[in-house]
């Protein structure tokens, strides 16, 4: 109550162009004692933030006050937002914190984050990540102080995060055929990095640009669907070369096993037709055998024979 | 701080699309103490029911919940109030749907500050998959995924840190696939399938920081194993076309293999503020060999007897090596530019001796070969300028240049015949982009880029391709506003061999938030995709060329949440989402399946009757929540699915679920 009066106090001092109300002892204590830099210590915050204070213990940030051993910059409420001294000698105000994020521009978010996090092992590409160019900073995805989930301290459910800006993905996984997203049985970080990855293996290397690799350099499709990896003595150059999504929509389809066309022969023979210079050949893909007539159902459904289409061991045109 | 409060909660609600388990807590939201820990907990058990109309199997496909008693959800913390816990500092565990559900998840983390972090991922998923589409209602699916990952950091906060690891991946079911016998013109007939899958991986690394680097070694066994049975379903089977001669009378194939992929990882990593860089190689050696026994007795085509045993053994390797290279400047606040070079280089080489004995005449032996080598290095720099707090402006030319060798060839009593090709692309990409904040709650994003290649590997590979993106985000008091736009074009043209691509891609989100007890959220989205691509097959042994493939996709989806808590007892949410594929704007009648009859010499028809797929999927749902007490809530929840396809494959894939669940949400 000693507090409250004292906060209204000095905001109808300032109001008036008046000088402030003195300090209270302890923190007039705490800016007394304060470091060459400005730092005061964790402890004085919580004299007036005790609501970000009373589930503190809960943010793994705690861990920098709990372990004891950090420097004063980068332990505890001023390893994030600076040294306080500024700040409790005015008695508060978002512009006297030298890292107030709200006030922040995107990129002085991320460096400040990155002072301690810059070296995680799968945030090395954030500065050349899609997210950081388009200024989507940490604290658009992340809520420090009042994270509602378990984990990363996210503002909300990692979908919902994610659906925000990206509603077009939410729609592609409404589809009847989807990975389980929605569900709850996957997340969107099982195949992306968000704090970005290097370049693709597959393709051309440029795209798709936030899809995390697995077992270090592999679509991370393999990491769930490891019957498709291989090695096989009869590889399908489509898988390797292009990866998955030359026949497959990740997200979510009208079509079964997620595929691109809701017939299966037309999604094969947009590829095999024999012309161009394309293909491992260079001089046009195989073109289908001529006893295959097309008219015939039992020739439309190229997958009744070329079983193997991912790769097959004993068969170098799938068909066993 | 209030403000973003009352946005956080409601939308945690709203990140749950199917009707449980139940988003709210019961209990104290800041928990009890205990000893010197804080303990949160809810659970909530329940009981889901299920009617169903229409194809069950499809169902299972897209949905999959039953009926019966479930541990829907639970939510436990664990943690040390001063963060010096004896055996540990936080237990965190997390679970869904345990018991009977088809989506079942549990994730658990231990922790004991500068000791320790112990973190499991286990998940479950139950699938069924009729793949009409893909083999003629040949090839089906009941499936069910284990997947487990646990990780164990030592000395998690220290400059040296030890990892230990563990993955497995399990797929296990029954399913139905086909087998053409006995030459190039025989029938297809169906087998059964004990699906038994499992993939192992260890790992094994450590983290250490050295000269202001930090550098990180990671070691992985990866195993692969799968033993299949295949065998006819029953007694002797006719083959899928009526009008064949062929008949399987016994089968017997057994082709179990193990692959093993063992890789290193290694990672510098240094970051200051105005320099970063980060490097990093992994190179995976991933072999495998097998071998194939086949036995398949019956009539052939001709009507004549068959026995044909084949078998075949060889060995497949992958060895792989990718590395990159980051590098981060920032010279001036205001300025950042990253460069990122890549290079990745794999070479799949396989062969397998091929015999076959047919009606006890052994053939002589053939033995198969292919090696594909790809190498690709990437080279990306991109920079973002900030001319103030409100405009800024990034860009990047993006350089990737790939070769591909390929040798395919056999070896046949003694002479060996193969061919080796190789050939180059090189693909220059630009990318230009613009931000602007003109005031606090709006922001506007517009960016494009062009890119050339010079040989794609494919007919439907990116050539000639430009994208637009466009992005509006508006927030001011209750209301949040963003809206998107997309676009991708695609031209890849090589002489005949046309395709273009087209691509728009267009949303808005609308989200109004008047208290942590009133919330309405509302979305929209529009996909085009329409693709021509050139063709060219055979029908009654005559190749038809000139033809396009045209495929045109026209996919709205919608949906609406609405939140009301008309008192702190009291828990109401509405939901809607409806996705429906307009197709290329045919009426429904005029959609036939993808059949041409034997008469039809117009094969086209054929093609283009299979090009449009409308289809529509809704799914309204409701859900209360009642506080009964402290630290008990009641919950009741019902969800409509309703399926409809306007295109019938086979047979009639309709369907209408209706589900739901009724629960109680305790804390203790």
């Amino acid at each position: 109550m000693g507090f409250f009066a004292f906060f209204v106090a000095s905001g109808v001092a300032a109001s008036w162009g008046q000088q402030p109300a003195p300090l209270p002892k302890p923190l007039a204590e705490a800016v007394a004692g304060a470091t060459g830099e400005g730092y005061v210590g964790s402890a004085v915050c919580r004299i007036c933030h005790p609501d970000v204070w009373q589930n503190f213990f809960r943010n793994p940030h705690y861990k920098s006050l709990a372990l004891a051993n950090e420097k004063p910059e980068r332990a505890g409420c001023e390893g994030c937002h600076g040294p306080a001294k500024q700040h409790v000698q005015a008695s508060g105000g978002k512009t006297t914190i030298p890292a107030a994020f709200s006030l922040l521009e995107p990129q002085q978010v991320l460096d400040n984050c990155l002072k301690c996090h810059g070296r995680d092992i799968g945030r090395v590409d954030i500065r050349r990540s899609p997210h950081s160019q388009a200024g989507v900073a940490c604290n658009r995805c992340h809520s420090i102080h009042k994270s509602p989930v378990a984990k990363f301290l996210l503002a909300r459910q990692q979908r919902e995060v994610c659906y925000g800006c990206h509603a077009n993905i939410r729609a592609q996984f409404a589809m009847p055929f989807k990975h389980r997203v929605n569900e709850g049985f996957i997340n969107c970080t099982d195949c992306h990095n968000p704090h970005g990855t290097p370049a693709p293996t597959w393709r051309m290397g440029l795209r798709p640009r936030m899809v995390a690799q697995a077992l270090g350099n592999e679509e991370s499709c393999l990491k769930c669907h490891s019957d498709k990896r291989g090695p096989f003595a009869f590889e399908h150059p489509a898988v390797r070369v292009e990866g998955c999504e030359s026949c497959h929509q990740p997200h979510g389809s009208a079509n079964a096993k997620l595929l691109r066309r809701p017939a299966v022969f037309t999604l094969c023979l947009e590829c095999h037709s024999g012309g161009g210079n394309f293909g491992r050949q260079g001089d046009g893909i195989t073109l289908q055998s001529p006893s295959h007539d097309m008219r015939s159902p039992r020739y439309q459904n190229c997958t009744s024979c070329h079983v193997r289409i991912h790769g097959s061991n004993s068969d170098r045109l799938f068909l066993r | 701080m209030k403000n973003l409060l009352l946005l956080l909660f409601p939308l945690t609600a709203a990140a749950q699309p199917t009707v449980a388990p139940t988003p709210e807590m019961a209990g104290s939201p800041r928990g009890e103490n205990a000893g010197g820990y804080n303990v949160l907990n809810t659970f909530e058990f329940g009981y889901r029911f299920r009617t169903l109309g229409g194809n069950y199997g499809k169902y299972r496909s897209d949905v999959n919940f039953g009926n019966g008693v479930r541990l829907l959800g639970s939510q436990l913390r664990v943690n040390s109030r001063e963060g010096h816990g004896r055996l540990f500092d936080e237990i965190s565990l997390t679970t869904q749907g345990l018991g009977n559900d088809p989506y079942q998840s549990a994730v658990l983390r231990i922790e004991r500050n500068r000791l320790y972090r112990y973190d499991l991922h286990w998940r479950l998923n139950e699938y069924f998959n009729p793949a009409l589409p893909v083999a003629d209602g040949l090839h089906l699916l009941d499936t069910r995924r284990r997947f487990q990952d646990h990780d164990v950091t030592l000395l998690p906060q220290s400059g040296f840190k030890l990892f230990f690891g563990y993955t497995r991946n399990s797929q296990s079911g029954p399913g139905l696939s086909t087998i053409q016998l006995f030459d190039s013109r025989g029938d297809e007939f169906p087998l059964f399938m004990d699906v038994q899958r499992r993939r192992n991986e260890l790992r094994l690394g450590g983290e250490a920081d050295i000269f202001g680097f930090k550098l990180n070694v990671l070691r992985g066994w990866d195993d692969f194993r799968e033993d299949t049975p295949l065998r006819l379903r029953g007694g002797p089977e006719p083959g899928a076309n009526p009008t064949d001669n062929n008949v399987l009378t016994s089968l017997r194939r057994l082709e179990p293999y193990q692959g093993e992929s063992p890789y290193w990882r290694l990672l510098l990593v240094r970051n200051s503020r105005r320099f970063g860089m980060n490097a990093r190689y992994v190179t995976v050696s991933g072999r495998r060999d097998f071998v194939f026994e086949e036995l398949g007795v019956g009539t052939d085509r001709l009507g004549s007897a068959r026995n044909r045993q084949i078998t075949v053994s060889g060995s497949g390797s992958r060895p792989v090596a990718s590395g990159s290279l980051n590098l981060s400047f920032v010279p001036v606040e205001r300025l950042s530019i990253t460069n990122h070079t890549s290079f990745h280089h794999a070479r799949m080489d396989g062969g397998g001796t091929f015999r076959e004995t047919d009606n006890n005449l052994s053939l002589p032996a053939v033995f198969n070969f292919q090696f594909l080598g790809i190498r690709s290095i990437q080279t990306l720099t991109d920079a973002v300028v900030a001319l103030d707090k409100r405009v800024s402006f990034y860009g990047g030319y993006h350089w990737s240049t790939r070769r591909i060798r390929s040798r395919e060839g056999q070896s046949f009593e003694g002479t060996t015949d193969f061919s080796t090709y190789t050939q180059e692309n090189r693909l220059h990409s630009g990318l230009a982009g613009l931000r602007l904040r003109p005031s606090g709650g709006l922001t506007v994003q517009i960016d494009a880029e062009l890119g050339r290649a010079d040989r794609p590997f494919y007919p439907i590979s990116e050539k000639n391709y430009h994208a637009i993106n466009g992005r509006v985000q508006w927030r001011a008091g209750s209301w949040q506003l963003s809206a998107q736009s997309r676009t991708f074009y695609n031209a890849n043209s090589v002489a005949l061999w046309a395709h273009s691509s087209r691509s728009r891609q267009h949303s808005v989100d609308l989200n109004y938030t008047r208290s942590a007890r009133v919330w309405v959220e509302a979305g929209y989205s529009k996909s085009h995709l329409d693709t021509k691509t050139g063709l060219a097959f055979f029908a009654a042994s005559n190749l038809i060329e000139g033809r396009q493939s045209v495929y045109i996709s026209n996919l709205h989806a919608g949906h609406l949440a609405v939140h009301l808590a008309p008192h702190a007892r009291t828990d109401l949410y509405l939901g809607y989402s409806i996705v429906r594929d307009t197709g290329d704007g045919r009426p429904a009648r005029s959609v036939l399946p993808p059949v041409a009859p034997e008469s039809d010499t117009n094969a086209a028809g054929a093609l283009f009757r299979a090009q449009t797929f409308p289809v529509s999927f809704q799914s309204p749902q409701a859900r209360i929540s009642l506080r009964l007490h402290n630290r008990l809530r009641w919950n009741l929840g019902y969800q409509y699915y309703g399926y409809r396809e306007d295109f019938r494959i086979l047979f009639d894939q309709n369907y209408r679920a209706h589900t739901g669940f009724t629960s109680l949400l305790w804390s203790f």
